[in-house]
């Protein structure tokens, strides 16, 4: 799932995200250290299109943001799942499973009997 | 995290919104990186080079966020009206009684103010359904369609044929110049032995009309320059639509086909679309005949070759870039030109620049109706205008009184947190809502109301052929009306009822909140209590106005007319048409005369050329040797031509000399009759017995009567100067007409039918005109002046009416406020008698606060009434006196219902209540 450009596919980034804020709100930060952990840093190689995808999930109604205060108590702009947003996230996660199932099948099948 | 009332955020707001979250973003990473060892500097650098293009990501998210927010308010926009009407909705469904209550006097408001605009639109409005019709110029009196002077001076409200040739042959800043002229015809469309002939409305026309109006045929072909080449050398006509569709159904070998006009066979060459109705509004065109005709349908009557004969109106199309100043200018000095060459017989200098001149445009086509009905219809406009405003106050209190039922559930929603403009919002939601059903309901109304309008105000006569219809500046006015109507009720009562005293409305527990909740602090005169003085004031307006017109019209129809009015029938005969001439014509008048009189009933026979109320009138002008003529006016004088005997037999009275015989016939000397008005005069003080009039230089005749003025044509106004001559002294020329005055014992109207026998028994091709009682004929002379009256009491008693019904309103609310203090009354010892006298007494402060208000306007507004009264003075005692008794008393008894309620209150039942 890596482009050309080595970046990611603008799909896998929004299940990524959503699949971020499925334990509760996060600022942007804090979704892009998680991301960082979470692939060792070989997804996300700038940070910059975390945020269009941010605010472009907000727009589809996915997620919710409001204002509050960071760990160190600073103004951060907190996210949030909405119905919608968990909604899709299911529907994305299997989807993408089957995908899976699909593609590791064909990868790991043996080579075919001669007809 | 829904937010349910939320602002909209600008611009600037999202645009620092996303620099926050980027900084917040760029600390924290550059923090990390200070703690994993990076000197800040450097770390500031490298947590912008992990982060990427930051410009490009801001602008991409502040344009995502501006997206979001404008698909936000607009979809809570809309989900709060959704909302606002739902509730609306339920609200209206819940209070279904009430609901009804106002959707119907809002209907009758919509309905009465668009019923009259429609008519108002169809008559004074709407242009001709021609090419262009902005750039019609008319010359002549648009209100004139049907007239016919006879006038050897000079005349600018109608032409005569040589100034219209004059005109066509030099219009400049024209580019055609139609005429158009009065035609009474008679068709036959059968020729077959004993077929009726019938009498379509029809219009003498010039060649080039279709041309000029730019009108095509929609059958066969339209008439062209060769219809008015030669007189009497165009026996062709065009017929309309209507008269294709009603007379000959339709049949298109309709073209081609050969019909009798007055005795003269014309074949039909063309028929006209559908929407074309001719230039005469409010009296469609079933036939048109070529203007070249006129001599020979209508012989003796020499209107094509005497330029003295005025009876044509113009209507020229202005060549591109003329403008209708430029048009006016010109046409104004042709005319004059045209009658000074005309070389108008005793015409001075200052005549001719003093004459008035009619050039106007020619958009709206010409119309009777427009002059006799635009003072009327305005009046009633203005009429049904204060109707609509009693029931926007009558809505506004019932608005006002359920807001005071809904005082609790106002500061409920307040206390809630509702903002009061959105309170606002949601009650005038419920207005709008009522005022959309009203209006429909109104416009369904107004749609029949301006149907029966019609039929009213022709008045037993054929229905007034107008094309009323619901077109677009009917329906603007009623949505413009309708939102007027919003903002009066609605507007008033709902930023009433939103400023509710929180404290005690709630207070007030279950029960309604009293009007002191209601913002009424410290003001003496609730809101409601107003609006009934208002109205009260209003209707009295309305009432003095009804009463003032029915008083007019009741002394209008009972003058003094100087005949039997009631026992007189008018008879009009095309003898002319069917041949009869000279002595033949003489011989029919004395056999037809016989025969009425020989009828049982009958009580005197007379006939006449123009008769009585027949809508015919002739001018003529004379010099009178040893008067001094001042003005034009002191020459000319209406006339008729009567028979023997005419003046006894119409219930006139002789006052000197005699009345003509039968000698007064052929070539004995001329002789005339004067009314009593022209004899004084030109003889005042004097006996004109005797003396002479002079026609021209060669024609004198000796008066040897005067009669007692009768009026004859007319019952408004005084009797005018006219003289009579003897109808068959055939010197003078034939008579253009015939008309029977048959004076009946019993009721005229019982003659009909054996009067048309005897007409039919004689000769079957003689063609009757109608057979009309004389009161009829009076009626409809005034039928403006009835439709008005009648309308104005309409809506003299509807006002009427809503104003009592608001006052038993207030008066029930006010005593159910009340219950308690009238127990209390009671039972310290209040009689009935004094409880009732209470309110009573309550309501009629409220009364004569209105009245108090009402009359100076009822006087003030009565006054520009003043040129559609006759015999009474705007300020008449009388029909003042019947308003005021008629408003009280209605108060009275809308007052007296609550107070007999109020006075069965017991006084244990309502000292418990409270």
């Amino acid at each position: 799932m890596i482009d050309p450009e080595g970046g990611l596919l603008r799909g896998t980034l929004d299940v990524l995200i959503l699949k971020s804020l499925s334990w509760g709100p996060r600022h942007g930060y804090a979704v892009a250290e998680w991301l960082r952990g979470a692939t060792d840093g070989e997804l996300l190689l700038e940070e910059g299109p975390l945020y269009t995808a941010l605010h472009r999930l907000e727009r589809k109604g996915w997620l919710a943001s409001e204002w509050g205060f960071s760990e160190n108590n600073r103004k951060a702009k907190y996210y949030e799942l909405t119905r919608a947003g968990r909604q899709q996230l299911r529907a994305e996660v299997s989807s993408w499973e089957r995908y899976v199932r699909a593609v590791s099948a064909a990868l790991g099948a043996a080579a075919p009997k001669p007809a | 995290m829904r937010r349910v009332f939320r602002l909209r955020l600008g611009r600037a707001t999202l645009a620092r919104e996303v620099d926050d979250e980027l900084a917040f973003h760029l600390q924290m990473r550059a923090e990390k990186l200070v703690t994993g060892g990076m000197i800040s500097e450097e770390a500031r650098r490298e947590a912008l080079r992990q982060f990427g293009d930051i410009e490009s990501v801001r602008r991409s998210c502040l344009t995502i966020d501006q997206q979001r927010e404008r698909a936000m308010s607009v979809s809570d926009i809309l989900s709060e009206l959704r909302q606002d009407a739902v509730y609306a909705v339920r609200m209206l469904h819940r209070n279904l009684g009430f609901t009804a209550v106002i959707v119907g006097t809002l209907a009758l408001g919509i309905g009465a103010n668009t019923a009259i605009f429609t008519l108002i639109d169809a008559v004074l409005l709407r242009k001709l359904p021609v090419e262009a019709p902005d750039r019609l110029v008319a010359v002549g009196d648009p209100g004139r369609p049907g007239g016919v002077s006879m006038n050897p001076g000079p005349q600018g409200d109608l032409l005569s044929y040589n100034a219209y040739q004059r005109l066509r042959e030099r219009a400049g800043l024209l580019t055609g110049l139609l005429a158009s002229g009065r035609a009474e015809p008679s068709v036959l469309i059968e020729k077959t032995a004993g077929a009726e002939a019938e009498h379509p409305s029809g219009r003498f026309v010039s060649g080039n009309y279709f041309k000029v109006l730019g009108v095509p045929a929609a059958r066969g072909r339209t008439f062209d320059d060769a219809e008015d080449r030669v007189i009497g050398a165009a026996p062709v006509v065009m017929i309309s639509d209507g008269y294709w569709t009603s007379r000959f159904a339709r049949d298109p070998a309709v073209i081609g086909r050969s019909i009798v006009v007055d005795g003269t066979p014309m074949s039909i060459i063309g028929v006209t679309p559908p929407t074309f109705t001719g230039d005469v509004v409010g009296r469609p065109t079933d036939i048109w005949l070529p203007l070249t005709m006129q001599s020979t349908l209508m012989p003796n009557r020499p209107w094509l070759s005497d330029p003295s004969v005025h009876w044509l109106l113009l209507l020229g199309r202005m060549a591109p870039g003329v403008s209708l100043d430029q048009a006016r200018a010109t046409l104004e000095s042709q005319v004059r030109q045209a009658n000074a060459d005309n070389g108008s017989q005793g015409a001075s200098e200052k005549d001719l620049r003093e004459m008035k001149i009619y050039v106007s445009s020619g958009a709206k086509g010409f119309s009777r109706m427009r002059g006799a009905y635009e003072l009327p219809l305005l009046t009633l406009m203005v009429g049904v205008a204060l109707l609509m405003l009693i029931i926007c106050a009558n809505v506004a209190n019932l608005l006002l009184a359920r807001a005071i039922a809904r005082g609790r559930e106002m500061g409920v929603r307040l206390a809630i947190g509702a903002g009061r403009f959105r309170l606002v919002r949601q009650l005038l939601t419920e207005s709008v809502l009522l005022a959309l059903l009203g209006a429909t309901a109104g416009l369904g109304l107004a749609w029949w109301g301006s149907h029966v309008l019609l039929a009213l105000a022709a008045d037993g006569a054929p229905a007034i052929a107008l094309d009323v219809r619901l077109d677009a500046p009917v329906l603007a006015f009623t949505v413009a009306l309708s939102a007027l109507a919003v903002g009066a009720f609605g507007l008033m009562p709902a930023l009433r009822s939103s400023r509710v005293d929180l404290a005690q409305a709630l207070r007030a527990g279950a029960r309604s909140v009293n009007s002191n909740a209601l913002g009424a602090r410290g003001q003496r005169m609730p809101m409601g209590r107003l609006l009934i003085a208002g109205q009260v004031a209003l209707s009295l307006v309305l009432l003095v106005g009804a009463a003032l017109l029915v008083r007019s019209l009741s002394s209008v129809e009972q003058a003094d007319t100087g005949l039997d009015r009631d026992h007189l029938l008018i008879v009009e005969l095309d003898a002319l048409a069917a041949g009869y001439r000279g002595d033949r014509l003489a011989s029919l008048t004395q056999e037809l005369s016989e025969r009425f009189s020989r009828l049982p009933g009958v009580a005197a026979v007379a006939f006449s050329e123009n008769g009585i109320f027949s809508g015919t009138e002739s001018m003529n002008s004379f010099s009178v040797p040893g008067f001094v003529a001042r003005t034009r006016e002191d020459s000319v004088a209406a006339t008729d031509r009567i028979s023997p005997g005419y003046v006894t037999a119409i219930g006139g009275h002789l006052l000197r000399g005699r009345e003509f015989t039968a000698q007064d016939a052929g070539h004995a000397p001329r002789v005339v009759i004067l009314n009593e008005t022209m004899a004084q005069h030109y003889f005042p003080g004097t006996n004109p017995i005797g003396a002479t009039m002079r026609f021209d230089d060669t024609t004198a005749a000796e008066i040897v009567g005067v009669v007692a003025s009768i009026k004859d044509h007319d019952l408004e106004g005084a009797p005018i100067r006219r003289f009579y001559s003897p109808y068959l002294q055939f010197g003078a020329g034939e008579p253009g007409s015939l008309r029977f005055e048959i004076r009946a014992s019993g009721n005229p109207a019982d003659l009909v039918m054996p009067v048309r026998q005897q007409i039919k028994a004689l000769d079957p091709s003689l063609l009757i005109g109608g057979i009309d009682p004389l009161s009829l004929l009076m009626r409809q002379s005034v039928r403006e002046d009835r439709l008005l009256a009648r309308l104005a009491s309409g809506f003299g008693v509807l006002a009427l009416l809503l104003a009592a019904v608001g006052l038993y309103g207030v008066m029930t609310y006010a005593i159910t406020r009340r219950t308690g203090e009238i127990g209390l009354r009671v039972a310290l010892g209040a009689q009935r008698g004094d409880v009732i006298a209470m309110v009573v007494r309550d309501a009629l402060g409220l009364v004569l606060l209105g009245l108090v208000i009402g009359l100076p306007l009822a006087l003030a507004s009565a006054r520009l009434l003043r040129s559609q009264l006759h015999g009474i003075e705007p300020s008449d005692p009388v029909s003042i006196a019947i308003a005021l008794v008629v408003l009280l008393a209605s108060a009275i008894v809308a007052a007296f219902l609550p107070a007999l309620r109020a006075a069965r209150v017991e006084p244990l039942v309502a000292l418990r209540q409270e």
